[in-house]
């Protein structure tokens, strides 16, 4: 097409293109409102994740507190191997503990305990209320101090200057910490408290083994050379494998990740509430090109192509796109600055706007995409107005072209859309899924207004005069059913499904779990206190349900003499269970509530040979079979055991499930303790205030305070895809007015005729209700469905959920969704109420 | 002295739903380079076909149209534009300004249409010359039906073509109107010695004309 332009021409075009937007920009608000709000909302979630990760990447020592972190488990490192560490840099050495902190009078906390030594932290700082108490851990005063989180300041109701106890240990608190560099979940989600090395080695506090975490950092003399120094380190503790190390890299990684999968959703959503945007673009310019074509016919008949015509208003949109881009990604770029407010103050982020040429590019050319997708259709329409209806005074209405070679280079950008996406993400399968269902729901709304003008066309036609209005409007030639069931048909079924999914997941939290979960959950119990503990907390509640299991610890090395980290890749379903160090338990006979699907269970007594029974969906997932081999590393001990079968695991219900299950005959020689659960008729809150009095060591968590505290989480995460998702109705809603503003003037003209005819004014407002009651309720429908069976998938495939049906929620939002679109479509078509008609006819 | 039209055997058809319209049947004529024709019949007898196929707006279903010896018929959209814009000025009854430029503005497309940039002294001397000095920057809606019609001759005319097709151009005027502008139209191919091939249904406009073309029924009588 460009061949045919020379430069001379192409100026024309600028100065047609300038001069007509200049004097028409009013019809063209549609395009470039929807168009900036769908840009914004790409623009905001590319900028906030960008920023993010450059924190993340620009923190990672601080995030990890040093330049490398050693981890040595349940045991200190030998002072020999300390010595040779320390030759490289600074080390700081800390100690992670999850144990209980109470205060008389209230109940105790479960908290996650690091005691440090004088060099911590080696990167960033901990910040504290009142300022610089930190310091005050080291003083070899005569009490020993804590720092706690405020999370445990509240749940304690203790004040800076009180005691709290630690496994029977008095301890004063020092202040608040309010962050701390190296983040932890704990810190900002949960109970967390510093006290200092010298305390923990002083009073011999040890929480059971499984809790219990040595961790090295180190801060290296020569920094410059760290890849070095980090294989130099590798080297000194490569004597003994279940030593761990982690680079900077390692924990901003999993962070990366996490906000990486997030915000792909949120890019997702934002596509969609710009393809939506598109349909307005199409809608918007089709008018326009026939509110034209007298300027388009004069133009043909004085010689000028339709492609010249064509390129003339793609250039026009194309400025939008631009003005509308540069400005959209403007806004996301210093928006980190707004999100640095709305973040909570434990995480201590302080966000950057970057800006950067490829990040606008990369919006840009999505939006390119977009509108040429939403376009071509429409500026095709151009060949289709002939300047012969200057001579007849007659104009046909132009409609959007697809012809073959249209379509094909429709279905073209749309592949590319979608790969664009696709390759961004780690998560393609799922980008894939999500693109296929929204184009299908597409087409799917696009069907159902055809089947509706289709229907009403074949039905009885009823005589009430409301009703034929209505009826005449839906089935007319510029009817709003198609836009109206698309674009709002979209939104409608995106919020639905995110409703639907989220409500799910709140009652399984609110409702479900709690009633079937334990109210208590021990850790790390010693074997040696088990049998006491069982019975006073019997002589408390002879009724109570204990269920106690042995536990040891144990990672995965290989299946079948293969590397496990060679088989399973990060984003398989159940990489968790191969991850890290597992607490794997033993029984003599199956549990009742773990049908075995696969295989046989063991014969007891075969002290020998390990037998292992998997969680049957891991199995899945990580390709095993039976009779495969399975080397685990237990203590140290690289064991290798064969599986003999496959267990039905529902970890729903909070009770203790684990994924691995060996024989018992076979764990006796293990050095192990116990993990246990209790569902009791009385206050948890009292059990656990007399256990941890009697058994200081033994660590319990409240399941109500877990789930409370997920949910929080959960309600912040729901607010904001809501709200992204209302968006995406908005943005259908402005399409919809601005169809309705399209057709004004041709429903001005037939409104009046229907006055001339004698039809009332009470009866047109009739007609029009009728009109949306009926494009709604189709649409609600084949929402509804739509909504009903994604989410369904999504909760009982993905989240592995029961789904269940929220009946007050469904009629809420269709209600308020329906209410908000009647109004905006009775204000957008006012001007038809208004008296001043006459003068149209003098000027039709 | 050349042959600016050559219809030879033109047939027009339609395709409707009972059947072909045959509108136009074995149309033969000519109109030299310096010459003023008026094209005259009843209503519906296919003088503005006539006016459509010449400018190679419509396409002849039989026959051989030349333009200044190029044959149009069967010629591409885009080829079309060129001939057109290259020879042709037309005038249309409803004058069809562009509602959103102004009187120089539109008068500018037809040479900016041809690659004539940067003309605007040109257009405003010729609009001058059409007693519109006044009017330059004006917008369509602001101008009387007389002087829109004279903007619209002006855009028609200021491109030099070699023939000027006009239908009905003074269909829209009063009588006073029709004959200022049948002046200037007529002074101006007289002048430039352009040929003019124009519809009308005012007797006195025809006679005025240098020959007269009377159709019936879609052929030449
Ligand atoms: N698209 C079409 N399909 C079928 N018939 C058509 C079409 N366009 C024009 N006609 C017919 O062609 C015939 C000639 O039309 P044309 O406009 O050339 O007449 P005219 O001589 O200019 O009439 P008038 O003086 O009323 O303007 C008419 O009978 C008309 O009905
Ligand atoms: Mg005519």
């Amino acid at each position: 097409m460009v061949k045919l332009f020379n430069l001379q021409q192409l100026l024309l075009i600028n100065k047609y293109a300038l001069r007509d937007f200049l004097r028409s920009y009013k019809k063209l608000w549609v395009i470039t409102t929807t168009l900036f709000i769908s840009l914004l909302l790409l623009s905001l979630t590319f900028s906030v994740k960008q920023a993010l990760n450059d924190e993340i990447q620009a923190n990672s020592k601080e995030l990890l507190g040093g330049d490398i972190q050693v981890n040595s488990g349940i045991e200190p490192l030998p002072v020999n191997i300390l010595e040779e560490l320390s030759s490289l840099g600074e080390i700081s050495s800390a100690v992670e503990l999850a144990t209980m902190v109470s205060k008389k009078g209230q109940s105790p906390v479960f908290t996650e305990i690091r005691a440090v030594d004088g060099n911590y932290p080696l990167y960033g700082e901990i910040e504290t209320i009142p300022e610089g108490v930190g310091e005050k851990l080291f003083l070899s005063a005569q009490k020993p101090t804590v720092l706690i989180n405020e999370s445990i300041q509240k749940l304690l109701q203790v004040k800076t200057g009180e005691d709290v106890v630690i496994m029977g240990k008095s301890f004063e608190v020092a202040g608040i910490v309010t962050s701390v560099p190296d983040l932890q979940n704990s810190a900002v989600f949960g109970e967390f408290a510093i006290i200092s090395k010298t305390s923990y080695d002083q009073f011999e506090l040890s929480s059971g083994g499984s809790f219990l975490d040595y961790e090295y950092r180190l801060k290296f003399n020569n920094p410059n050379e760290g890849g070095e120094q980090a294989k130099l380190v590798e080297s000194i503790v490569a004597y003994d494998n279940t030593i761990e190390t982690l680079l900077p890299n390692d924990s901003s990684q999993s962070l990366s990740r996490v906000i990486d999968n997030f915000s792909n959703f949120l890019n997702l959503v934002s596509v969609s509430a710009m393809i939506i945007a598109g349909i307005g673009i199409s809608n918007t310019l089709l008018s326009f090109v026939n509110q034209s074509n007298t300027s388009i016919a004069v133009k043909k008949s004085i010689g000028f192509s339709s492609q010249f015509i064509q390129l003339m208003y793609f250039y026009e949109i194309i400025l939008i796109l631009i003005v509308t881009s540069i400005i959209a990604y403007l806004i996301g770029v210093f928006s980190p600055l707004l999100a640095n407010d709305l973040l909570p103050k434990s995480l201590d982020i302080d966000l950057q706007p970057t800006l950067s040429l490829i990040g606008y590019l990369n919006i840009f050319f999505i939006g390119l995409l977009v509108v040429l997708i939403f376009s071509i259709p429409s500026l095709y329409s151009i060949k289709d107005i002939k300047a012969v209806a200057l001579f007849r005074n007659t104009f046909q209405p132009a409609s959007l072209n697809f012809s073959l070679k249209n379509i094909a280079l429709l279905t073209f950008l749309i592949v590319i859309l979608s790969t664009y996406f696709v390759l961004q993400t780690e998560q393609k399968f799922y980008t894939v899924l999500y693109f296929v269902a929204f184009f299908i729901t597409i087409l799917i709304f696009y069907g159902v207004s055809k089947l509706l003008i289709a229907i009403l066309r074949r039905s009885y036609r009823f005589s009430n005069n409301g009703y034929r209005i209505a009826y005449r409007n839906i089935v007319a030639k510029k009817s709003l059913a198609p836009i109206m069931t698309i674009s709002l048909g979209i939104g409608l079924t995106l919020l639905l499904t995110l409703s639907f999914v989220s409500n799910n997941l709140k009652k399984e939290i609110s409702d479900s779990i709690p009633s079937m979960a334990p109210d208590l959950f021990f850790v790390s119990i010693d074997k040696d206190i088990k049998g006491d503990l069982e019975s006073f907390i019997t002589s408390m509640d002879p009724n109570v349900e204990l269920e106690f299991s042995p536990m040891a610890s144990a990672s995965f090395v290989s299946l079948n003499g293969t590397p496990i980290e060679e088989i399973v890749s990060q984003n398989n379903r159940s990489a968790w269970v191969v991850r890290g160090d597992r607490r794997i338990s033993w029984s003599e006979k199956p549990k009742e509530d773990n049908p075995i699907v696969e295989g046989e269970w063991w014969e007891s007594g075969n002290e020998d040979e390990m037998f292992i029974s998997m969680d049957s969906r891991a199995a899945f997932d990580l390709g095993m079979k039976i009779n495969d081999k399975i080397t685990l590393n237990i203590l140290g001990r690289d064991v290798t055991g064969i599986v003999k079968n496959f267990r039905e695991v529902d970890y729903r219900d909070i009770s203790v499930n684990f994924a691995i299950i060996i024989n018992k005959a076979f764990a006796n020689k293990l050095p192990y303790e116990y993990i246990g659960t209790l569902k009791s008729e009385l206050s948890a809150d009292d059990i656990l205030s007399s256990v941890v009095e009697r058994f200081p060591n033994v660590s319990a968590i409240k399941v109500d305070r877990i789930l409370s505290q997920v949910s929080g989480v959960l309600n912040k995460i729901f607010i904001a895809v809501t709200g992204i998702s209302l968006i995406v109705i908005i943005i259908g809603l402005i399409v919809i007015v601005s169809a309705v503003m399209v057709q004004t003037t041709f429903r001005r003209y037939n409104n009046l005729i229907y006055k001339i005819l004698g039809v009332d004014f009470p009866t047109i407002l009739k007609a029009m209700t009728m009109e949306f009651a009926i494009i709604y309720f189709t649409l609600i429908f084949f929402a509804l469905s739509v909504a009903v069976i994604g989410s369904y998938l999504i909760v009982e495939n993905t989240l592995q959920l029961t789904w269940q049906f929220d009946f007050d929620l469904t009629l809420w939002i269709l209600l308020s969704t329906a209410i908000v679109s009647f109004i905006l479509i009775l204000m957008a078509n006012r001007s038809i109420f208004s008296p001043k008609v006459y003068p149209l006819i003098r000027n039709e | 002295m050349s042959t600016a039209i050559q219809f030879n055997n033109v047939s027009l058809n339609y395709g409707s739903e009972d059947g072909l319209v045959r509108v136009l049947k074995s149309v033969n004529f000519s109109v030299n380079s310096d010459e003023i024709v008026s094209i005259v019949g009843p209503s519906g007898s296919g003088k503005t076909s006539i006016i459509m196929l010449a400018a190679g707006l419509e396409m002849a279903s039989e026959g051989s149209i030349k333009i200044n010896s190029q044959e149009i018929v069967g010629l591409r959209e885009n080829d079309l534009s060129d001939v057109r814009k290259k020879n042709i000025g037309i005038v249309f009854q409803s004058f069809y300004l562009i509602p959103n430029l102004t009187a120089v503005e539109n008068v500018l497309l037809s040479l900016e249409a041809n690659q004539k940039y940067n003309r605007d002294e040109e257009a405003k001397s010729l609009l001058g010359e059409f007693g519109l000095s006044h009017r330059i920057n004006h917008l369509p809606s602001e101008l009387s039906g007389g002087e829109q019609q004279r903007v619209a001759i002006a855009r028609a005319l200021i491109n030099k073509p070699k023939i000027i097709l006009a239908d009905e151009p003074t269909g829209n005027l009063d009588s006073a109107n029709s004959e200022s502008m049948m002046d200037l139209l007529f002074e101006y191919t007289k002048k430039s010695k352009t040929s003019l091939v124009m519809v009308t249904h005012d007797d006195s406009v025809a006679r005025r004309c240098d020959r007269i073309i009377e159709i019936k029924d879609g052929q030449i009588v």
